[in-house]
């Protein structure tokens, strides 16, 4: 098994979860209801622990610590897609970057659990349940409030044109992309996007929202290569503005 | 975390002479037996009004009180400070949940309780008006304001109402992680770095004072006082927490090389009293009636939440519904 | 001018600095309804009241049941049911049985076939009602009748709650999945913060005390 395969696959889904789960993290206290205040922060600490666990698999492959990796990197050395890093806005639009990046993690994660690479289907069965539930959060919400006022649906269909883009660019090919494939880690971004469409259409579809015909979109590429926008770096300046304080002590 | 600090104040419904003496009676008999009330039973008014006062104060204190810690949440450092700091401040919105729920039993819906407390018609605890200037701050209050918190609700988790000791009982399972949590990152900063260190003295130095507050003022002992005593509203008086708080963490803060930056703390060994500076309950009541650091913006922040999610509210509406308390 | 604030997230909120009028008053109702919550916390033990969520129904009630109560305990099941479809007799005194203080009258309304309806008990006053089990009967009353004859002879029973088994939204066996890692987010647990072996090791370094 080539190692820089792996390693690239395990910093994509690393970086994606860690980046996302800081931008929900953003909602604690401030959530439209208490309960969905609550359920939010919970989603967005499973995502920081998920990343957690792909950051142990590198370090076992010879990278540094999980917390030097993620404390210290710019922005030009992470690999999560461009869709992550946006502001939170207000709730329609973190709701539908929830909805379309939920909906194919749990693919990869499907996928993943049947790996043959073993640690990362060891990983991907045991965390699975987590996504599932995330999964459910985001596909009642959108059924909900896509079937409610022509308020929540002007937003909700605002928001969708607005993260379409930024959500094609998560299916941005690995340049191990065969590699990964021949060897049974997972069937590829390809795949996973087919089948990301299918399941976002049967939830869409069962509300007033309109699903824009995505051929006609470009998609944002270039995050799993260290293309970002101009909302990452402040976002890692942030999260790391106390552990660089002192990077060697234990806080 | 945070019942501190409960001013009650006489109502007119102080008088017990309207109530029906033969109800009363059962009433107080099932609690001198030791019975919970639960949210059906028959009570005077006066009990009903100061428990809905006293858990609602304490929910919005949750629901506030995630605002200081969760200034950090972005920043925290690393990946076990990260979550657990997450994971916090989120306990906090729970707990708020919860009591707020409680408080509804007594027939005021939370939305009520929000809006009264967004337009400054209910009090928080007054800690939180303080800003966390620095992470180390954070620490101290997911330490030590949670700590006095703790002893607050062990007190009144033995109180006679079903509702309010039930989620009491949730919160003190939950808020013992919070203690610990607290108390080890405030053990790794003062045997850290010199850096470390100094941050963590300059943030005890800042929150001593609202600490020594937390409690609230000596009771001033009234017939009132004694009715709330007997029908275990009011659990344990307010000079009473504080000297336990004193006792239990003051020499966990000594032994870390800590100063408390109070020249007169000492516990008297006569009496078993701590003894400290007077708190400036001038300054306090300044700051509780809206003239402190930061009360302009913790419900800016809450209105603002309360606004930017009031269209999932409209939406989701059921236009039939009708309001229904929650059953216990 | 927006208010800056120490938390980067405040900032971005873009609040209006200085004095803002007071909030419109809310429309009489802006809270969604009420639903009860049961959790079951290992396999074969009995559902739990947990407390109250408001939602706009009754899958929305799930998913907030499963964070609020289901997130810091282990659980392998979760019960919701719209309060409003929950039937209620009075309390008794605790050491009361309600069942033998009740006259139970006969129902006036019935269904054709009888249906199932989940009983739950409260034992004592200030603890939480336990599901008791389930009956079969065409009315609410005649559950509660079917109830003290298959579970109310045993010592004191505070307070009974009768819903109709359809009026449960049960999580399904295959959702238990979503709870697996709850013992294993040791990061909220207290068990996992350990200080001793710092304290004691600053101690030794730093002799005599500052203390006092």
């Amino acid at each position: 098994m080539n190692e820089q395969a792996i390693k690239d696959l395990l910093y994509k889904l690393a970086d994606d979860q860690l980046i996302l789960g800081h931008r929900n993290s953003e909602w604690t206290g401030f959530g439209p209801i208490l309960e969905e205040d609550i359920a939010f922060s919970s989603m967005a600490q499973d995502k920081i622990g998920h990343s957690l666990a792909f950051y142990t698999l590198l370090h076992e492959l010879g990278e540094a610590e999980p917390d030097t990796v993620a404390f210290t990197r710019n922005a030009n050395q992470f690999h999560n897609s461009q869709l992550v890093e946006l502001p939170n806005g207000e709730y329609d639009f973190s709701l539908i970057r929830h909805f379309l990046y939920d909906n194919s993690e749990i693919i990869r994660f499907e996928m993943l659990s049947q790996s043959s690479y073993e640690p990362i289907a060891k990983v991907a069965t045991k965390l699975k349940g987590e996504v599932k539930y995330h999964v459910l959060h985001a596909n009642t919400w959108i059924k909900n409030l896509g079937t409610s006022t022509e308020e929540a649906i002007l937003r909700l269909q605002s928001a969708l044109a607005d993260a379409l883009p930024y959500a094609l660019g998560m299916f941005e090919k690995s340049k191990y992309e065969q590699e990964l494939i021949e060897a049974g880690v997972y069937a590829g971004e390809e795949a996973v996007k087919a089948e990301w469409l299918k399941r976002i259409q049967a939830v869409i579809e069962k509300t007033d929202l309109k699903l824009p015909d995505l051929e006609s979109i470009t998609p944002k590429f270039g995050g799993r290569y260290g293309e970002h926008t101009e909302h990452l770096q402040p976002l890692l300046d942030e999260m790391a503005e106390v552990f660089k304080i002192d990077p060697t002590a234990e806080w | 975390m945070y019942g501190g600090g409960n001013v009650f104040e006489a109502t007119k419904f102080d008088d017990l002479q309207t109530e029906d003496p033969a109800k009363l009676a059962e009433f107080e008999a099932r609690i001198a037996r030791g019975e919970k009330i639960e949210p059906t039973d028959w009570m005077p008014e006066l009990y009903r009004k100061q428990l809905i006062r006293m858990i609602e104060q304490h929910a919005h204190s949750e629901i506030i009180g995630a605002l200081p810690e969760g200034t950090w949440i972005t920043r925290a450092p690393g990946f076990r400070r990260k979550m657990a700091q997450m994971a916090k401040v989120q306990d906090e919105v729970g707990h708020a949940q919860l009591l707020y729920s409680a408080a509804e039993t007594l027939g005021k819906s939370r939305e009520q309780m929000l809006t009264d407390l967004i337009n400054g018609k209910s009090k928080y605890s007054n800690v939180f008006n303080y800003p966390a200037f620095t992470w180390a701050d954070s620490n101290i209050i997911s330490w030590l304001i949670d700590a006095g918190a703790i002893v607050n609700q062990m007190a009144n988790a033995k109180g006679s109402y079903g509702p309010y000791s039930r989620a009491l009982e949730r919160i003190c399972a939950e808020e013992a992680f919070h203690l610990k949590y607290g108390h080890d990152a405030v053990v790794h900063m003062a045997t850290g770095s010199p850096k470390q260190r100094e941050m963590i003295q300059a943030a005890l130095n800042r929150w001593w004072p609202p600490i020594m507050t937390f409690f609230g003022p000596s009771d001033k002992m009234s017939t009132h006082t004694e009715t709330l005593m007997r029908w275990k509203v009011k659990m344990a008086s307010n000079d009473e927490c504080r000297q336990q708080f004193l006792d239990m963490y003051v020499p966990k803060i000594w032994e870390l090389g800590l100063t408390v930056p109070d020249s007169k703390l000492k516990k008297n060994q006569e009496t078993g009293q701590w003894e400290f500076t007077e708190p400036d309950w001038n300054e306090f009541k300044r700051v509780i009636n809206g003239d402190g650091p930061c009360n302009a913006e913790r419900l800016a922040v809450r209105r603002t939440a309360e606004e930017r999610g009031a269209w999932v509210r409209r939406a989701l509406l059921n236009p039939k519904a009708k309001y229904v308390k929650p059953l216990a | 001018m927006s208010l800056k604030s120490l938390d980067p997230r405040v900032t971005r909120l873009n609040l209006p600095d200085g004095e803002v009028p007071p909030m419109e008053e809310k429309p009489e109702l802006d809270q969604f309804e009420t639903y009860e919550a049961f959790h079951q916390k290992k396999e074969g033990a009995a559902h739990t009241y947990v407390g109250p969520v408001h939602a706009p129904n009754e899958d929305v009630a799930f998913l907030f049941a499963k964070e609020q109560y289901s997130r810091r305990f282990p659980c392998v099941g979760l019960w919701i049911a719209r309060t409003e479809n929950i039937q209620v007799t009075p309390y008794a005194g605790d050491q009361e049985n309600v069942y033998d203080m009740m006259r139970v009258e006969e129902p006036t309304k019935r269904s054709e076939q009888p249906e199932p309806y989940e009983i739950f008990h409260l034992k004592k006053r200030g603890k939480a009602h336990n599901h008791a089990g389930r009956v079969l009967a065409t009315s609410y009353l005649e559950a509660l009748k079917e109830a003290k004859q298959q579970f109310g002879e045993k010592g004191p029973i505070v307070n009974v709650w009768v819903v109709k088994s359809k009026d449960v939204l049960q999580s399904a066996d295959e959702d238990k999945d979503m709870w697996t890692t709850i013992p294993e987010k040791k990061y909220r647990e207290a068990i996992a913060y350990k200080v001793m072996d710092k304290i004691t090791k600053y101690k030794e370094a730093n002799k005599p005390t500052t203390a006092q």
